[in-house]
């Protein structure tokens, strides 16, 4: 198994916990069209902040309420930018960022610059009766934090408020056609501002799985980049819950491999293998799907790709790869699969749209 | 000039000003907050960037890269596209102007740094134009895709100052030193300016003069203010938008290998984009997206740069306050934008696109007041 084993699917499986917390998140504001570029400084916000309540309380669980309080404050300042006085909504989220990166900088230096660096306590893991015996995906799925349980609790409770209450057909209707939802008598700015509210407030519990849960640390710039993976794996999940949950996954064993793959000394057959595999899947899959003629130079490259891996598989060089290249890994699968993925049908027609009254002043 | 158009030229003028003062209060505030006389802070700002001629040679100097890449986020918006890629396509550009200046050291400079120069630029667009054909090609989010591919950029430094770009004793992680044939020669001795200051200035005034007066600049606009009618109108709107973004990308490699072939530095070391990839994003905005406006806006942020270093080190300011006047500089900007004449923008737009749009299009113009 090389790399691809138990401990890599477990870490997997943690690394992903926050990228699926901001993606879900992300949902909520996407769907009603808010496009939040500003994730990534509410993450940030979430981190410090659950490891300045915790520090503050005692308390891990009062630290997850402060780390979800500070990425809502973020998104109040969004919503009040972008929904209320009509400013360009990414531009608004470029700033958030720059403004989050600053002002946690700032407040870790100002509270915590004198004291060194002080470990809180982690939240430890819990072993779910019963479901965590069961071999392999007993220890990679039952084996976690509750956190983790607790995210996939808020992505089934997502399913269910966009798609079976009137708030998230609401939700839904103001995302994709504002003029006919407030036709409808729905009031399309508080429609937003509440989605840009639990936008900020997943996103501020994503923050703090990344600093207290799994370190009992802040570290500056902490979220590197983890908001705009999320961003992409909205897109890559095609707006949908499962969907983001898949690609969550993938972004997340990515992470998780190049961890891995990063402490090797050269790089493993395994991976040449799992390349060569990748081929033939992406060859089977452009073949079964397009409708049209699949374009012979698509099917050529992933085939080639197979062979290329099935042959080094064979050889089996000792190759050392720069650990520093390993660490672009998730970046560049992300690429791939936005790349992969053509047109964008399934995005939210008003998305990053402004929506004005024709009679308001 | 009529007396509403004297207004309509002025009022964006009284609002970003409005919002700079607002922003230094703030500033301020948070500089009291963390225990700082913020009268002193300021004063050693001012003497850090225009207390002699050194210090406004460094505040020159600065504004070569702010003025570029702001000057490439203009040309990308014109075409409505937003790319942040910036800081990836300045290390791109640095990586190929390092490489040109670390060999081929036998030419003469008259060859050696236009090509060093020249790799640069080439470097950026290279880097923007994988953006550009996957967002032609394949629908990619521009956004999201210069974000990745600044962060790949940043691993591939990173590797290369400790690995094939190492000086020779490979102890630091940078470069060895650059040629000096492959340098800008100083334009006020013994002080960081050198010749590219000219030159982005004379980009600025080119930039200008092509989104104002060129066909291709027309394009550009019509590009982006009705993608439908601009189609409609025969316009190939989807090269018109890569080559914005190619260019908006050389503009950033430009950028990239003034940081390394001009100013204070010698050699390449892993994160010499320093965060102007962003900031000069905030020149664009405070600027609002004027070319020319550019000039006094990164003046501005230059100054900022320059003086914060000794505002730091003689009253104690922690950098990232500046950090924290960026964004607040966007927020406030961006979101005093409603404060403008509405009507009156509307108004503009509609007489700018001379051509007249299909009813369609003319119809959305309408709605929007």
């Amino acid at each position: 198994m090389g790399p691809f084993d138990q401990a890599t699917f477990s870490a997997a499986v943690l690394l992903t916990t926050p990228l699926l917390l901001a993606a879900i998140g992300e949902l909520f504001s996407e769907r009603a069209g808010v496009l939040n570029v500003g994730l990534e400084g509410m993450i940030l916000m979430g981190a410090f902040g659950a490891y300045w309540g915790q520090w503050w309380t005692g308390n891990l669980w009062l630290g997850m309420v402060a780390g979800a309080a500070a990425g809502v404050a973020l998104a109040a300042v969004m919503a009040l930018l972008s929904i209320t006085a009509q400013a360009d909504q990414i531009v608004v989220g470029v700033g958030l960022n720059l403004l989050a990166l600053g002002l946690t900088t700032f407040s870790f230096r100002e509270v915590f610059g004198d004291r060194g660096e002080i470990v809180l306590d982690r939240m430890g893991t819990v072993r779910i009766p019963l479901l965590s015996r069961v071999p392999f995906v007993g220890e990679v799925l039952f084996s976690q934090t509750p956190a983790t349980y607790l995210t996939w609790a808020i992505v089934a409770m997502t399913w269910f408020v966009l798609y079976r209450t009137t708030w998230g057909l609401g939700l839904r209707a103001v995302g994709e056609l504002p003029a006919a939802a407030d036709t409808a008598g729905i009031n399309v700015a508080l429609r937003r501002w509440q989605a840009v509210m639990v936008t900020g407030a997943l996103a501020g519990l994503a923050g703090a799985t990344l600093s207290i849960v799994r370190l009992g640390l802040f570290q500056e710039n902490m979220s590197a980049g983890r908001g705009f993976l999320a961003l992409a794996a909205v897109i890559f999940g095609r707006w949908k819950p499962l969907g983001i949950v898949g690609a969550c996954f993938v972004l997340g064993g990515a992470d998780a491999l190049q961890l891995r793959l990063q402490a090797e000394p050269y790089v493993p057959a395994e991976v040449w293998l799992f390349i060569g595999l990748l081929g033939l899947a992406g060859a089977a899959w452009t073949l079964t799907r397009s409708r049209r003629r699949a374009s012979v130079t698509t099917v050529g490259a992933l085939l080639g790709l197979a062979a290329i891996g099935v042959t080094l598989r064979a050889m089996a060089p000792t190759w050392s790869f720069p650990p520093q290249l390993w660490l672009t890994l998730p970046f560049v699968v992300t690429l791939v699969a936005l790349s992969g993925l053509a047109g964008s049908q399934a995005a939210p027609a008003a998305i990053a749209v402004q929506y004005r009254r024709e009679r308001d002043v | 000039m009529r007396r509403d158009q004297v207004t309509a030229a002025l009022s964006p003028v009284l609002v970003n000003l409005g919002a700079l003062l607002l922003t230094v209060a703030i500033s301020m505030g948070v500089i009291a907050v963390s225990g700082n006389d913020p009268v002193a802070a300021m004063r050693a700002l001012w003497d850090g960037a225009f207390g002699g001629r050194t210090q406004i040679a460094g505040t020159l100097s600065k504004m070569i890269p702010l003025m570029l890449v702001a000057l490439g986020w203009i040309v990308a918006y014109r075409a409505r596209r937003v790319s942040i890629g910036f800081e990836g396509q300045i290390l791109a550009g640095g990586i190929l102007a390092t490489w040109v200046g670390l060999s081929f050291s036998s030419l003469p400079m008259v060859i050696h740094l236009p090509l060093a120069v020249l790799a640069g630029v080439v470097g950026g667009a290279l880097w923007a134009g994988i953006a550009a054909v996957l967002w032609a090609r394949r629908s990619v989010n521009e956004i999201i895709s210069t974000l990745l591919l600044n962060l790949i950029a940043i691993q591939i430094v990173n590797w290369l100052v400790r690995g094939p770009f190492q000086e020779s004793t490979g102890t630091f992680p940078r470069s060895g030193p650059i040629a000096p044939s492959a340098r800008w020669p100083e334009l006020i001795e013994h002080t960081p300016l050198s010749w590219d200051f000219p030159l982005a200035l004379a980009t600025v005034f080119g930039i200008w003069f092509v989104l104002k007066r060129t066909t291709f600049g027309f394009r550009l606009q019509f590009t982006g203010a009705n993608e439908e009618a601009a189609r409609y109108g025969g316009i190939d709107t989807r090269s018109v938008t890569v080559i914005a973004l190619v260019v908006s990308g050389a503009l950033a490699g430009l950028a990239g290998s003034s940081l390394l072939l001009g100013g204070e530095s010698r050699s390449m070391s892993d994160n010499f984009s320093a965060n102007y990839g962003f900031e000069g994003i905030v020149v664009a905005l405070l600027a609002r997206n004027h070319p020319i406006a550019c000039i006094p806006a990164a003046l501005l942020f230059a100054l900022l740069r320059q003086g914060g270093g000794l505002m730091e080190a003689r009253v104690g300011v922690p950098s990232s306050v500046v950090m924290i006047t960026q964004g607040l500089v966007i927020l406030l900007v961006a979101g005093s934008g409603f404060l403008l004449d509405q009507r009156g923008r509307v108004r503009v737009d509609a007489e700018e696109s001379t051509p007249h749009p299909p009813t369609e299009a003319r119809r959305a113009t309408v709605e929007v007041g």
